[in-house]
């Protein structure tokens, strides 16, 4: 029966630093150095986990970030964290360990009832089952079929933990720290290149951790510790490479859970790294596969180099005897360590005729080999008791471990993340790197070379050849110990599962996919290899195949009779393993989820009662606590405001351009649909531009300064958009024209002052300047120094009313704001919002972003009057389109709420009275508000064939609250249509 | 005269023994376009890369367009009215809020936000670099092997100060 013990001597534990975790509530002891899964296995813990559809039991089946069945809830609360491998946590001290997806624990779980109901849970079990006359069941079994399937649960609570991430460059990154990865680094370093080594596990070293050689731990410590002393390298443990992508960039992910990492001190728990490099070298060795037969998931089944491991690495050793089953010499290694310490061990080998080296060094052991031998059948229910061989030597071994070896598989998936597929290597029967990018460089076994000796040449090679791409000299190659050995992995392994036994053969251990489901897939013409992962589920879940897709492959190959190239190939995507979402977000999370932008008012308005609303990147003023509490009351109170008084808003946030040089009008003149060459010095214009595709971009006011000077407001949402865009046409199309741009949204903050008080208001704010109607009249523009500071009054009107922008500085916008209101005090000036400010406009008719979808023209704005008709400009052509004419074009209205009694909603379906209510209707409603001016709800819309039907009466629907209100189409100028207010 | 008031008045003040991060206030910053040869004729030698920072008579001369250059002198710089008439001349005095950035930790901080090679051997004293961090554009100036100053767009400034303040949190408490 299995049982593990610790070793008292050996391994590269700390025993000095004994380490206390908890599982399942009791304490778990062991060393530093331990990971969770060779504590568990020194305690003696062997049945771990129970399998994700059959609830069968489960033991630590690898060593490394393949494992697909050790895996744990770590953490408790908020820091609970689910599906993490056993064989890559480090066993730190407190480290609280849960089991999962079994209940009451792995050894005794109700769930694995599961297991006798397996003929009706094979694959395809849901499709079959919940589609058809059967679907509506799915509602009803659903909770309870996730309940009982699955692995562990996430917390629904917000992680506490900081990630973050770094940017780093670098001359060469090497990817693995096994032979192949420190010959190549450190070549690559002693060139003087800037080297960056990444390692997965917490140690450097890859294989020859594992090594019980001496010679190869001299080698290992000596590379290290020349790495280390090279100022131009930088070597990480615990950096998972996650993926490559385009412009020699790697992702790699670092762990720091081992060090307690204290947020509130800034310290990360993950760091995501984003690493460019000139050149790259990959060393991510290999993977061992399992061996498929029946049971081969018992408990004390494992991959035979994790054997190796927990004996050499952790002093981890089965209690007394061990069979190891094999089809490739690399077992060898495993079985004659655990020789060496003493354990009884048998190899049956798969091979007929092994080679002749390895059965002379066995019999120097006392090793039994059994040629031609497999596996039939695994006796034990939660444990391996006994194996029952097959072949030629068929006898059943009464052991506390098998470990198995079907070959290796090279693991290529970071060399296919630049969309290279892998190839098909016979004399290794695994896929290898189908080639590289010119600056990736590749050593070692994930190349299918196999054996240190090869991995240490390769490496120092590809490390040389990466430095020189880089543009280093060569260096001094990095030379393995005369002491190595090399070793290969012998004759092709076969991949055929081996046969005798009646239980279940695992394929995929994670998904529990077994032989007879890969047979099912063929049978029902799920024949691709994609098809085959979508209907078993093999290859998906946190270990994502690593173990099973070749064996996969391999089968339906035998199944279809074709080959296993012809099969087809996996697609290899990042990430490489899984990580924390936290690590993707990085600090982007909370405030900082997106950038903020504060207007140069914002502090003035935050300590005045002001509620703010996201507008894009922009927090902007929303309303003020003056006018009420909620936006529904505060925005009328403000509109009442302006319309009978005198209101200031903070209009900051709207672009604005500075246009100079001797063809400034030109331009302008080009850029907007209507005349600006002839506007006179202090005036301002209202303008819209058009794509060049002839569809509305953006509008706003251009105001002459000079006559090489202007300066343009645009909207806030298209600042940038607008900029760009005429930044691109002098770039581009225009080079020969005299222009210069420069942003000043940020330079300069503005302010509404709008009402029929407004002229009043400004006038005492700035007693010394001449504000008449005269002297400014409407669309003028006045350049005045106050207090020491130019302010820029234009005298536009967004709100219909009498009104100016005030622009300034930024630096003294609130300086000048509170001036304004102190100033204006006796007349009841008060502040109001971007909600108001929007309604204001409504009532006035004035289009805004709503409207401006970048999909109607000017003339679905009732702006075609605007264009001239004798210059050219941007969009002219086009805008003259048949289809941009057509006379049903959904074209702006105005509509009158006819139900008192009822809401008008923005984004309402617009139907005439006759149509039935159903599909897109005939327009929309763009902007909805309450019309302190008309007493009721109006809007503007966009309605097939526009004011063509002014008059009508109109259904407005909003199916998502079943709601159907009567409008009647009018004139989307619903106040001054003459414009006096505005002339006053 | 009205009172200036910075985007980061309101800002949390950050204390570290290692490392200040601090609004870097009184300069005057202006943009010139124009003709190139004329530029060079009236405020001095041009940096001729993107990526180096001249300095011509107690200004530092940034290239960063076509033709477009930013000129940051002393606070109250009569440069403007020097080139008047000569190239296009744009204050932005008020658009940009200079952070200084100054202490050996300061490459890590950036590194963290910044896809910028900050290597010592790489962005070196006098080196500019304009690029972005979490999405909003921002300048970067080197002015000493571990002291940089930052321009960053005025109403994104506390964002941004935010985000080097939270960056630089672990050297805060060294």
């Amino acid at each position: 029966m299995t049982a593990f013990r610790r070793l008292s001597h050996g391994g590269r534990i700390d025993r000095a630093r004994p380490v206390s975790a908890t599982y399942d509530g009791k304490p778990l002891a062991g060393f530093a150095g331990d990971t969770l899964a060779s504590a568990l296995l020194a305690n003696n813990k062997i049945v771990v986990g129970r399998s994700f559809k059959y609830h069968r039991p489960r033991g630590v089946f690898s060593a490394g970030v393949e494992e697909p069945n050790a895996l744990f809830t770590l953490g408790e609360g908020a820091r609970s964290e689910p599906n993490i491998p056993a064989t890559t946590t480090d066993l730190v001290g407190g480290l609280v360990v849960r089991s999962q997806n079994a209940w009451p624990s792995p050894d005794f779980d109700l769930m694995a009832v599961n297991s006798v109901l397996s003929p009706l849970l094979q694959s395809g079990f849901y499709y079959k089952t919940f589609m058809g006359p059967t679907k509506g069941a799915w509602m009803f079994y659903e909770r309870f079929i996730r309940r009982a399937a699955g692995l562990g649960k996430a917390t629904s609570t917000a992680d506490p933990d900081r990630y973050e991430h770094r940017h780093e460059f670098c001359d060469v990154l090497v990817v693995g720290s096994g032979p192949a990865g420190l010959a190549a680094a450190l070549t690559a370093a002693r060139s003087g290149a800037r080297v960056s080594l990444v390692e997965q596990d917490s140690n450097f070293g890859g294989s020859l951790l594992s090594s019980s050689d001496a010679y190869d731990e001299a080698w290992r410590q000596q590379a290290i510790a020349e790495l280390q002393s090279r100022p131009n390298a930088r070597l990480r443990t615990r950096t998972i490479a996650q993926g490559l992508y385009d412009g020699n960039l790697a992702v790699c992910v670092e762990r720091r859970e081992h060090l307690s990492p204290d947020p509130a001190k800034g310290e990360a728990r993950q760091v995501l790294v984003h690493v460019t490099y000139k050149s790259l070298v990959l060393a991510t060795g290999a993977i061992e596969r399992p061996l498929v037969f029946s049971n081969n998931d018992r408990p004390g089944v494992m991959l035979a180099s994790a054997v190796g491991t927990y004996l050499n690495r952790y002093a981890v050793a089965p209690h007394k005897r061990a069979v190891i089953v094999t089809n490739n010499d690399s077992a060898y290694r495993t079985a004659f360590d655990a020789a060496a310490s003493g354990i009884a061990v048998t190899i049956a080998d798969l091979r007929s005729r092994p080679p002749a080296q390895l059965i002379a060094r066995a019999v120097d052991l006392g090793v039994a080999v059994f040629p031609g031998t497999g596996v039939a059948d695994i006796e034990g229910s939660k444990a391996l008791s006994r194996v029952k061989l097959s072949g030629a030597h068929a006898a059943a071994i009464e052991c506390d471990v098998l470990g198995m070896s079907g070959g290796w598989s090279p693991t290529v998936h970071l060399s296919s993340h630049g969309g290279i597929k892998p190839k098909y290597e016979e004399m290794i029967a695994a896929f290898v790197p189908g080639g590289f990018a010119t600056s990736h460089f590749a050593a070692g076994a994930m190349m299918g070379s196999f054996g240190q000796v090869a991995a240490i040449t390769e490496g120092a090679t590809a490390g040389a050849s990466a430095a020189a791409h880089a543009g280093f000299a060569k260096a001094k190659l990095v030379l393995p110990s005369d002491a190595m050995t090399g070793e290969t992995i012998g004759v092709p392994p076969a991949l055929t599962p081996m046969t005798g036994g009646k239980g279940k053969a695992f394929v995929d251990f994670q998904s529990d996919v077994i032989t007879k489901d890969i047979k099912n897939a063929k049978e029902e013409g799920y024949l691709s290899v994609e098809h085959l992962k979508r209907y078993t589920t093999l290859g998906m879940g946190t270990d994502q195949g690593k173990t099973s897709n070749i064996n996969a492959l391999a089968m339906m190959a035998e199944h279809r009779g074709i080959s296993i190239p012809e099969a087809g190939t996996t697609t290899f995507r990042p990430p490489y393993a899984p990580l924390a979402m936290g690590a993707i977000a990085g600090r982007s999370i909370g405030a900082h989820f997106r950038p903020r932008r504060l207007s140069p008012l914002h502090d003035w308005n935050a300590a005045n009662g002001c509620t703010f609303i996201e507008a894009g990147p922009w927090m902007r003023a929303w309303y003020y606590a003056w006018a009420g509490n909620t936006p529904e009351t505060a925005y009328v109170k403000e509109m009442e405001l302006v319309r009978r008084g005198v209101g200031i808003a903070d209009v900051s946030t709207l672009g604005k351009i500075d246009v100079q040089g001797s063809d400034a009008a030109e331009f302008i003149n080009r850029l907007y649909v209507n005349g600006f060459k002839k506007l006179p010095i202090g005036k301002a214009r209202y303008g819209v531009m058009l794509n060049d595709d002839g569809v509305v971009l953006d509008d706003g006011t251009t105001t002459r300064l000079a006559d090489d000077h202007f300066y343009m407001t645009t909207t806030t949402a298209m600042a940038g958009e607008v900029m760009s865009w005429m930044e691109f046409l002098l770039q581009c199309h225009w080079t020969n024209l005299d222009v210069q741009l420069c942003s000043l949204t940020d330079e300069w903050g503005g302010m509404a002052v709008s009402g029929p008080k407004s002229r009043q208001a400004l006038q005492l704010a700035f007693p010394h300047s001449d504000l008449s109607n005269e002297n400014l009249p409407y669309m003028g523009c006045l350049d005045i120094m106050h207090d020491g500071v130019k302010v820029r009054v234009l005298r536009l009107s967004f709100s219909g009313e009498l009104a100016y922008e005030v622009h300034v500085s930024a630096d003294y916008c609130i300086a000048l704001w509170e001036h304004i209101l102190e100033s204006a005090a006796p007349l009841g000036i008060k502040p109001y919002g971007l909600e108001a400010l929007a309604s204001l406009r409504i009532e006035k008719g004035h289009v805004a972003g709503l409207e401006l979808d970048h999909r109607n023209t000017l003339d679905d704005l009732g702006l075609g009057k605007m264009a001239s008709k004798d210059k050219p400009y941007i969009g002219k052509e086009l805008r003259l389109r048949e289809n941009l004419q057509a006379e049903n074009r959904w074209s702006l209205v105005g509509l009158e709420l006819m139900d008192p009694d009822k809401k008008l909603r923005g984004g309402s379906i617009l139907f005439a009275a006759t149509d039935e209510i159903k599909g897109h209707g005939r327009g929309y409603i763009t902007s909805v508000t309450w019309s302190v001016e008309l007493n009721k709800f109006i809007a503007l819309g966009l309605f097939e064939g526009g004011l063509r039907h002014a008059g009508e009466e109109i259904i407005a629907a909003f199916p998502l609250k079943n709601e159907q209100v009567r409008l009647k189409l009018v004139s989307p100028h619903f106040i001054d249509r003459e414009g006096a207010r505005l002339h006053a | 005269m009205l009172e200036r008031r910075s985007a980061l008045v309101t800002a949390h003040p950050y204390r570290s023994p290692v490392l200040k991060i601090e609004e870097a206030p009184g300069f005057s910053l202006l943009q010139l376009a124009g003709s190139e040869t004329a530029l060079a004729k009236s405020a001095g030698t041009l940096p001729d890369r993107v990526g180096v920072a001249a300095f011509h008579k107690g200004r530092t001369i940034f290239r960063i367009g076509p033709a477009q250059f930013w000129a940051v002198g002393p606070e109250g710089d009569d440069l403007a009215r020097k080139l008047e008439g000569k190239c296009a001349v744009t204050s932005l005095t008020s658009s940009r809020t200079r952070i200084l950035l100054d202490g050996p930790p300061a490459r890590d901080v950036l590194a963290k936000g910044i896809a910028i090679d900050w290597h010592e051997s790489v962005f070196k004293p006098g080196c500019f670099a304009l690029t972005g961090v979490h999405h909003m554009p921002l300048a970067f100036h080197c002015t000493g092997a571990s002291s940089f100053h930052l321009y960053a767009m005025r109403t994104f400034a506390m964002s941004i100060y935010e985000l080097l303040t939270d960056a630089a949190l672990e050297f805060a408490h060294a």
